[in-house]
């Protein structure tokens, strides 16, 4: 594609097959006949495949990207787009049916790439067969006059003429170029171009003595192997949204999970996944750990997390254990795990009004934006008697009180501290639709005191109105972790280093042609060498030539020498031209 | 293992260093401007067409003589016929033998070119040294490749721009494009010391792992080549249109710095070789850091905003090549296009990065 | 200078190439965009896919389990062999179950005395948790405690399980017979113990 001499025009019309050689006139113009439906889908589709139109698909793929960037996008951020909602209340239902909350899985985005893999494959295939064509063609014929050519070279020598086209022809193939040389009389048939007197020999049948050499065919095959690995990465990202799956899973300390869709936070199953083909891999979460930087200017930043593991790939199986780290997720059975985040999950312990335990576990509270892990949760007890009581709480890992209000001033649980906020009522589990185990739902609760409740470690705080009793029993940490399967990573990475190598192959390969003529003349033989290449990346062409012609020259010379004066060599030597 | 803060310290006198070495060397380019010789630009230091020249070589092959009789060493602009030929030795020569030259050696050129670019090349060759010693220090204070926050990744993207500016320079002897290209090297590293300054320090676990090296230095070394290219059309787009006003007649014709710049279609191609250069860098970039991304998130793309301006950014350059194939793209408009997609690769840096959260966001800027 | 390119092949091979191209690519992305799993053997019992009866024949073998009640006791399925079981996967944290507990209480209450036990597999839930749900709902039947769901990825490898609550009703013979996806009401428990046990609940209530 980018090549700047193929024409603009579609190749066809170089060789029209049915118009019978005339020129097809365009859709609308006066020449035309009736024209059909078939001619109309001819003329659309040469449009598409043009490098204009592919020049406008590419902006428009570039430019639908960008609110993909800046609005939030439900994949990847769909509390934000609950956000917007409430923010932009008017704007974003329009925003929404124009698909923007989810740009890369809309239609018109789908529209854009497949117009442009269209256009791809439409330019792409026939410059394949073009390509598979020329390689079983021999260059062009020399030129008469090579002076016009851009590169050129010319000097005498003393060999004659045939003798100095055949030292050209040994230089140039020991460079790589593939030659053609002037038509012998038993030229096999079939041949283009070949055998018996042609429009440019010289009048007399005088014997002509040139060498034409072509070299760099790989720059157009770099180029269609880099454009079809694009199209295998496309069928590679499709490949895995068929058959691959995400999911993800919330653990705390000590507790474990097995992987089945009704265990799993989330589950997006690509679209010929079901639950059936999850792996039935079991993982406990024996302990985490996350180390932050004590002191220095980045105080309370994070230098490892680290998630000790213990897992069976099938339930029968043995067990394993095994380490899973940012950048180093595990695998199992197919499925990668990775550790994606991680918190607090403090514990409590809760005595209803009639002295009843009804709870007593860790519930996972999670980090806000303030930073140093402050993170905040909600408790919910429906099972407290006569009442169901319910909390929120902020969790404090290394609490300072600063002015009044209670900082955390460290992300490491140096000093805990918990602060709630007790509600009694109905905390609308009962019926109706499911509630998220981190929100909680106050409208028919009340709030029993004023003040928000502090415990450390081992604390217990009576509730207002008899209500029962809430300890801070201690801690622990959770992890999030992903699993995900995506059977076209592997081909997408191929056909991407694929694409890759291809692009490299057509920016430093060059299609050029050297020609080499041999013209006798009184006191020798005037060589002329001429250049050119096809392309437009041409500044090494130069060099290139130049050290060719240079090259050829001396071999001349020597070549010369060797014929005046053979190197001594021993007798049963043949003399030969130009060793 | 803890950050060598001594080590680091270095690494920012160094820094300040090369900043006022380029500096000099960007005084010393525009004094070649005002002051130097008077020469068009060579794209490699060779005259096109050799019929023009008068070089005169002896016949070869007669006498046996011994002579090379390739110009090795070809010929500066006064055109002087240097080759070592045995020319005068031989018989009957009559004949005029045009060979095309072989490149001037880069540092007899740069000689030839008057002592303000010999001033120029030097502080900007010593500057280089220091910026490339600032970053390989930075890396050894903090035993990690010096590219993980915003700060050292403008330093080594700017060190890029300016080692590959100096190589392309010489190679192709456009000593006045160095005011452009050494001129927003300084403006780069100025602001990155003044606004993003960051101390040497570790990275997050997120960075901690070996696909930093590749991926981040992929997209450094990109960035740095795509700025030389963008800066190179910026001055296409100024040349451009001063020709364009001297054709309409709006403009006086031998402006004495236009005068100076390499022609319109050198400057053209080696914008378009720059960005062949760094396209496939840019390339590799982004599939190693989808591959860095599927092991630490999970997924090799996730349309993070990061990723997608990445994206973007790549379509836009690619959208450059093919604009250069299309009749009625090239040129100002192919330029346009190249510029975009740098001011996409801008964009991703300073703003999206920072400002947009997402899984990418590591400036380390607050 | 160039001469025209020789063709390797006619255009109209060409063509078709290209064409065949473009349609494998629209048909990948199609169905990429489109395609929904599918599903199999069974009557669904109140019209929608969230209640289902196995055909005989067609059962699936209920997997072996043991497990531990919220008492403390250990409990092997085995022994529940020759009865039939209704097996209630609920959590106490699940809305959707609070909904349901009250209709399986009383129809635990109803079927007691045909043969059919009912058993809970408590999820991803706390001791003290679970049994205040049960106080509150006057639970009586025991429930084996599943906080890794071990129990339920055995039981999903043969029933798609996707989500709590579920309710399978298994036969004599340890083949599940009936599943409910969702919390189960009144009508559609009965409706399959009805099928599974011979006896309607009215039947039932008269014993």
């Amino acid at each position: 594609m980018t090549d700047v001499r193929v024409p603009e025009t579609d190749p066809f019309d170089s060789a029209p097959a049915d118009s019978g050689g005339q020129p097809r006139p365009g859709p609308g113009s006066p020449a035309a006949g009736p024209f059909g439906l078939a001619d109309w889908l001819k003329w659309a589709w040469r449009q598409l495949t043009s490098m204009r139109i592919a020049l406008v698909l590419l902006f428009l793929l570039a430019l639908g990207s960008v609110p993909g960037s800046m609005l939030p996008q439900q994949g990847n951020d769909p509390a934000g787009v609950q956000q917007y909602y409430t923010s932009h209340p008017a704007l974003a239902p329009w925003l929404n049916h124009l698909g923007l909350f989810n740009v890369f899985a809309a239609p018109w985005f789908a529209a854009i790439y497949l117009l442009l893999f269209a256009s791809l494959v439409g330019c792409v295939v026939p410059r394949t067969f073009r390509l598979a064509g020329s390689a079983r063609t021999l260059p062009p014929r020399a030129p008469r006059n090579l002076a016009r050519l851009p590169r050129f070279a010319e000097y005498a020598t003393s060999l004659a003429p045939a003798a100095a086209a055949e030292t050209a022809a040994r230089v140039l193939s020991a460079h790589g170029f593939r030659l053609r040389r002037p038509a012998a009389p038993t030229a096999p048939a079939g041949t283009a171009d070949s055998g018996g007197p042609e429009a440019g020999d010289p009048p007399g049948g005088q014997e002509e003595h040139w060498i034409s050499a072509e070299k760099g065919y790989l720059r157009e095959a770099g180029n269609l192997i880099f454009h079809l690995a694009l199209l295998g990465v496309l069928v590679s990202v499709a490949l895995g949204g068929l058959f691959g799956y995400k999911a993800d899973r919330l653990l705390v300390e000590g507790n474990s999970f097995a992987d089945t869709q009704s265990a799993l936070d989330e589950f997006h199953p690509g679209r010929l996944v079901t639950a059936a083909d999850l792996p039935p891999f079991t993982i406990t979460l024996n302990s985490f750990d996350a180390s932050y930087i004590s002191s220095g200017a980045q105080r309370g930043q994070p230098s490892s997390f680290d998630a000790q593991v213990s897992y069976t790939a099938q339930p029968t199986g043995p067990v394993r254990s095994a380490r899973i780290q940012v950048n180093h997720p595990l695998s199992v059975d197919g499925a990668s795990v990775y550790l994606i985040g991680h918190g607090y999950a403090p514990e409590f312990k809760v005595t209803d009004a009639r002295g009843q335990v009804v709870y007593n576990g860790a519930q996972p509270f999670v980090a806000g934006a303030t930073g140093n892990f402050l993170s905040q949760g909600v408790l919910k007890v429906p099972g407290a008697q006569p009442e169901q009581l319910g909390f929120t709480g902020v969790f404090v890992p290394t609490a300072v009180d600063i002015g009044g209000t209670l900082e955390s001033v460290f992300p490491a649980a140096d000093n805990p501290v918990v602060s709630l906020i007790a509600y009694a009522g109905n905390l609308g589990m009962n019926t109706g639709t499911s509630q998220s185990v981190y929100q909680i739902d106050t409208a028919g609760m009340r709030q029993l005191a004023a003040a928000p409740q502090l415990l450390r470690i081992g604390q217990s705080a009576k509730l207002p109105d008899g209500q029962g009793t809430i300890t801070f029993t201690g801690y622990r940490q959770w992890v999030s972790l992903a699993i995900t399967h995506d059977p076209g990573q592997l081909p997408a990475l191929i056909c991407g280093m694929a694409a890759l190598g291809g692009l490299l192959l057509s920016f430093m390969v060059r299609r050029r042609r050297v020609f080499v003529r041999a013209r006798a003349g009184q006191g020798g033989t005037t060589m002329h060498v001429g250049g050119l290449t096809r392309t437009d990346a041409s500044g090494a062409f130069e060099d290139e030539f130049a050290s060719l012609a240079a090259e050829l020259k001396s071999a001349h010379q020597q070549a010369a020498q060797d014929q005046a004066a053979p190197p001594h060599v021993p007798a049963t030597a043949t003399p030969s031209e130009g060793e | 293992m803890p950050v060598n803060l001594a080590l680091g310290h270095v690494s920012n006198d160094f820094l300040i260093a090369a900043l006022v070495l380029y500096s000099l060397s960007v005084v010393a380019f525009a004094g070649d401007f005002a002051f130097g010789r008077p020469r068009r630009a060579e794209t490699s230091g060779r005259v096109q067409l050799a019929q023009q020249r008068a070089a005169t070589l002896a016949t070869v092959g007669a006498a046996g003589s011994t002579a090379s009789a390739v110009p090795a060493d070809g010929q500066n602009a006064a055109g002087s016929a240097a080759g070592s030929a045995a020319g005068a030795a031989a018989a009957g020569s009559g004949r005029t033998d045009s060979m095309p030259e072989v490149a001037l050696p880069a540092l007899r050129a740069i000689g030839a070119a008057g002592r303000w670019v010999q001033a120029a090349v030097a502080l900007s060759a010593v500057g280089v040294v220091a910026h490339t010693v600032a970053v390989v220090t930075r890396g050894l204070a903090v035993h990690r490749a010096p590219w993980g926050n915003m700060y050292e990744f403008v330093t080594a993207l700017t060190c890029v721009a300016a080692i590959f500016f100096l190589y392309a320079m010489i190679r192709y002897r456009a000593w006045m494009l160095g005011v452009f290209v050494m001129g927003a090297v300084v403006v780069a590293l100025g602001l990155a010391e003044t606004l993003i300054y960051t101390a040497a320090g570790q990275l997050v676990p997120a960075l901690q792992s070996y696909w930093l090296d590749i991926h981040v230095t992929a997209m450094t070394l990109a960035t740095g080549i795509f700025f030389v290219a963008a800066v190179l059309g910026v001055v296409y787009l100024i040349l451009d249109r001063y020709a364009k006003r001297v054709a309409a007649g709006r403009a006086q014709p031998g402006h004495p710095i236009v005068g100076r710049l390499p022609t319109i279609e050198q400057l053209d191609r080696l914008t378009y070789r720059t960005i062949m250069f760094g396209f496939p860098v840019w390339t590799f970039g982004v599939i190693a850091g989808a591959i860095w991304a599927d092991q630490a998130w999970g997924r090799y793309w996730g349309w993070d905003p990061v990723e997608t301006w990445a994206f973007i950014t790549w379509v836009l350059y690619a959208a450059f090549l093919h604009a250069r194939a299309t009749a009625g793209w090239r040129g100002r408009r192919a330029h346009y296009i190249q510029l975009l997609g740098f001011a996409s690769l801008t964009f991703n840096i300073l703003v999206v990065q920072v400002f947009i959260a997402g899984l990418h966001s590591y400036a380390g800027v607050s | 200078m160039f001469k025209a390119p020789v063709w390797l092949a006619g255009r109209r091979t060409v063509v078709l190439t290209a064409a065949v191209l473009t349609g494998v690519l629209l048909i990948a992305v199609l169905v990429a965009g489109w395609a929904t799993g599918g599903r199999s053997n069974m009557t669904e019992v109140d019209g929608s896919q969230s209640a289902v009866l196995y055909t005989a024949g067609h059962r699936p073998v209920a997997p072996e389990f043991t497990g531990t009640t919220l008492t403390g006791a250990r409990l092997n399925f085995s022994s529940y062999r020759g009865r039939v079981v209704v097996l209630n996967f609920w959590g106490s944290w699940c809305v959707a179950c609070r909904e349901e507990a009250s209709t399986l209480a009383s129809v635990a209450a109803l079927y007691r005395s045909s043969g059919v036990d009912f058993l809970g597999v408590d999820v991803r839930d706390t001791t003290a948790s679970a049994e205040a749900f049960a106080r509150s709902f006057g639970i009586t039947y025991p429930s084996v405690t599943d906080p890794g769901s071990a129990i339920t990825l055995d039981f999903t490898a043969v029933v798609p399980i996707a989500a709590t609550p579920t309710t399978l009703v298994i036969d004599r013979t340890g083949h599940i017979a009936g599943a409910v996806f969702g919390s189960t009401t009144y009508p559609v428990l009965t409706t399959i113990l009805a099928k599974v046990t011979g006896k309607t609940a009215a039947v039932a209530v008269s014993r």
